[in-house]
């Protein structure tokens, strides 16, 4: 594609492909799409073990289309353990991803609108500490949750999410406020509405857009978390599906893959959906969310 | 004048949340991970124990080797996402068409989680079952004896870099991509009829532009990385022996897996360092780009 020397003369071969058969646009989209296929390789490798008859799972035996085999979504979805470990997921994700969304629509508000003594620092402050999370606040936090007796309960997974999200929703939520007009506040003043009032009456609903973003990218985030999961959860009946399938993977012996392959292919889709259905938001939210644009 | 009062503290009051929020998920944690290290858990309890689990760690060759595999880790998962990022987003950044949908389709493995592209990814090297294990083994091997992947060192953490490049490439293209577009195309047109070739318009004018957007990519991968541990639980687990121990693998085992508290405290407070020193390269090149301004 990037051709070293412009005085070098393309071998006649090459010439007469380039005219006849493809140019270099037409070039690389053919390596763009081999590209695609690759990666979408392990999920589809996945997803037909998923399909395979019991026992047949990684095995190199050619089973024909008629027998696909949709037993093992039953068999998991009829399991009580892993139908309450997605109901987990669920709720953790989904409250982490409201309370996110909540501190950062005011925070990014003021960080975006406000003079205050502070604000830079501050902000500056949030996002340096959020860079440290994962592993090295985690085993610190099982300490301080077993102190409390908070361990295994939704209320601190649910926290610790909400926290987590905070950097990011806070940049989102920034730059969105920061393309709404200040007349329109301002005009609200005037008519007399207390500058709280103006947040949540013009500002906010003016902001669905940016809020959507912050919400679904944490939820799908929250939802596929498995670290925060794993160390403060303990019990069976509290862990999220993540760490579910992770513990079912060390538990299954040889010939159950295509189990396991139905409970992957299970639990990434809503990320993928939710990612396919709002990939405009997301792509953009994760642009403002590391590099200022 | 109660009024004014009201707004002097009414944007602290939007910020509170946020900075409760890090102070108890991020700050105190990290505070309490040095108290950690500095003692030892015995039956229960905590008792001062000086530097000396400083000293077990810089002494114990398990810590140099998990710092060692830790650094290899990251260099080569960096080497790859930063090139393959590049080269994408240059490829991109031609508008050839269908950006787009390329980049929802290299997006949909970030939207996995790491577990469940452990696992995937797992499966293909399985000896005897592994498709990509039938397939590259031979290849690898000698004529009596095929290479297996997970029994080796090397390989394993092969296996486990090929799957966090493939999970983080679309994001690393994403921000690179992004920091491209706001490179005026002029520039490059400007330097090709100076009679620049495609290789010096990139080396002389576009590298010096992106620089910035670069380092922040390569910060915000390098933590990804040195956080990395759902792909090696569910890859490896630290094997063969610990021939993949990196240091976040390590410090989760010996608290939660032998109680060794005051131990993981210490690693956490290294690992505390090195993050530290990565945030502080990130927010600067931030500042770098002049977000306040």
């Amino acid at each position: 594609m990037i051709t070293p020397k412009a005085k070098r003369q393309p071998s006649r071969t090459w010439h007469w492909l380039r005219r006849h058969i493809l140019n270099e646009a037409q070039f690389t989209h053919v390596l763009l799409i081999l590209l695609c296929l690759v990666v979408l390789f392990p999920i589809v490798y996945t997803l037909i073990t998923s399909l395979r008859p019991q026992g047949f799972g990684l095995s190199r035996e050619v089973v024909s289309f008629d027998t696909l085999f949709f037993g093992h979504y039953e068999r998991l979805l009829s399991t009580p353990r892993f139908a309450r470990q997605i109901l987990n997921s669920a709720i953790n994700s989904l409250s982490g991803a409201i309370l996110t969304t909540l501190v950062t629509a005011m925070a990014g508000y003021a960080f975006a609108r406000l003079d205050f003594p502070g604000r830079r620092a501050i902000f500056l402050f949030i996002i340096a500490m959020m860079l440290l999370p994962g592993i090295t606040t985690l085993i610190p936090l099982y300490r301080i949750a077993s102190d409390l007796g908070l361990l295994d309960t939704y209320f601190v997974v649910i926290m610790v999410y909400g926290a987590y999200g905070i950097p990011f929703g806070i940049w989102i939520m920034k730059g969105f406020y920061e393309t709404i007009p200040r007349v329109l506040e301002e005009a609200a003043w005037v008519d007399g509405a207390s500058p709280l009032q103006a947040l949540f009456y013009v500002i906010i609903p003016m902001s669905l857009p940016g809020l959507t973003a912050v919400f679904l990218i944490n939820f799908v985030f929250n939802w596929n978390d498995f670290l925060t999961a794993l160390i403060l959860l303990r019990s069976t009946e509290m862990r999220t599906a993540t760490v579910g399938l992770f513990d079912f993977q060390n538990q299954l012996s040889g010939n159950n893959s295509e189990l396991l392959a139905a409970a992957s292919i299970l639990i990434m889709t809503p990320g993928v959906v939710i990612f396919l259905i709002a990939r405009k938001a997301f792509l953009r939210g994760m642009i403002e969310g590391a590099v200022k644009s | 004048m109660p009024k004014l009062i009201l707004n002097k503290i009414y944007p602290y009051l939007l910020i509170a949340p946020a900075v409760f929020f890090v102070i108890a998920v991020s700050l105190y944690p990290t505070l309490y991970t040095f108290y950690l290290s500095l003692h030892r858990f015995r039956r229960g309890q905590f008792e001062f124990f000086e530097l000396r689990n400083f000293e077990i760690i810089l002494g114990s060759a398990t810590f140099w080797n998990s710092l060692r595999l830790t650094f290899a880790f990251g260099v080569f998962f960096l080497i790859l996402v930063i090139g393959g990022g590049l080269l994408l987003a240059l490829v991109f950044n031609r508008k050839l068409g269908g950006t787009s949908a390329y980049m929802t389709i290299i997006f949909i493995p970030w939207m996995i989680s790491e577990v469940v592209a452990g696992i995937m990814w797992r499966w293909m090297f399985l000896p005897n079952v592994g498709i990509l294990q039938n397939a590259l083994g031979p290849l690898l091997g000698s004529a009596e004896r095929e290479y297996l992947f997970l029994a080796d060192g090397n390989g394993a953490l092969g296996v486990v870099i090929a799957a966090t490049f493939w999970r983080a490439l679309a994001f690393a293209t994403l921000l690179l991509l992004a920091g491209l577009q706001t490179i005026p195309s002029e520039l490059g047109e400007a330097a090709a009829i100076d009679g620049a070739n495609r290789w010096q318009q990139f080396r002389l004018v576009t590298w010096p532009l992106l620089l910035p957007t670069t380092q922040v990519t390569i910060v915000f991968m390098s933590i990804q990385s040195i956080n990395a541990i759902g792909m090696f639980l569910s890859i490896t687990r630290g094997g063969p022996g610990r021939a993949t121990e990196v240091l976040s693998l390590q410090m989760y085992r010996e608290a939660l897996e032998f109680n060794n508290w005051g131990y993981a405290g210490a690693l956490a407070v290294v690992m505390f360092v090195i993050n530290a020193a990565l945030a502080f390269v990130y927010v600067r090149s931030l500042n770098a780009q002049h977000a306040f301004d």
